[in-house]
């Protein structure tokens, strides 16, 4: 979940007749599902690591340090956050764009 | 996110900071004790760090790793005591080389090393928290 990760913004075009229908990828630009998917898939990852090693943690696992516990936590719950953001702006574009005049 | 990066810098320094301490508690622990496997008086032990490059990390950063450690060769501490059953044939004691002020010190040390590690480590979340909060 790198900040490269985020393509470059597509410029706004107007689709050609055999594009329409269905979704669709714009210009070279990752589609927006992709990058929510990664970061979704990375929370959830993140979350599963913090919920592994909490268990073992309570199991009495010595390899498994407090700190080690409590930051596994912190890197799920910032990942989820991050997984958020994106989805409050996929939304807030997409009712932009559904509120257009024609 | 490589904010992550810095977080599992810290808590590499955590977790070295952390043997540390569990070392110096050892050496305290251990500041009168006369019979040990290996035969003779407890010798003191010490931690030997070393760096550990990151992975998908910018050249140059590194995290830290307990290498080894190791037990302090100087001689131990000789105590007349000729009623101890482990004193020698003049009645001297060995006792470990372990000098209790010198253990606390290190525990301080280290304890100071941890809080330091995890304000980088918070400080790295908020940064990322700030991050998060462009165009909120």
């Amino acid at each position: 979940m790198s900040p490269a990760a985020i393509g470059p913004i597509a410029p706004i075009a107007l689709p050609t007749g055999s594009e329409v229908g269905g979704p669709r990828r714009v210009g070279d630009g990752a589609a927006f599902g992709d990058v929510l998917g990664d970061a979704i898939a990375s929370a959830r990852a993140n979350e599963a690591t913090a919920t592994d090693l909490a268990a073992r943690f309570a199991e009495g696992d010595t390899s498994v340090g407090i700190h080690e516990t409590v930051i596994a936590a912190e890197k799920a719950n910032v990942s989820l956050r991050y997984a958020t953001t994106l989805k409050n702006k996929l939304v807030e574009a997409y009712r932009e764009l559904m509120a257009t005049q024609v | 996110m490589d904010f992550f990066t810095a977080m599992e810098v810290s808590a590499s320094g955590l977790s070295a900071q952390r043997t540390r301490m569990t070392v110096a508690s050892s050496n305290l622990a251990n500041a009168s004790t006369t019979r040990t496997a290996a035969g003779g008086p407890y010798q003191r032990r010490d931690v030997v760090l070393a760096t550990v490059p990151m992975n998908n990390a910018s050249a140059g950063v590194s995290g830290v790793a307990v290498q080894q450690i190791v037990a302090d060769p100087t001689q131990p501490r000789l105590e007349y005591d000729p009623g101890h059953p482990d004193a020698d044939v003049d009645g001297y004691v060995a006792y470990p080389n372990v000098n209790p002020v010198e253990e606390m010190v290190d525990m301080i040390t280290a304890s100071r090393a941890y809080e330091a590690g995890v304000t980088t480590l918070s400080t790295a979340v908020s940064m990322a928290e700030r991050a998060l909060g462009i165009g909120r």
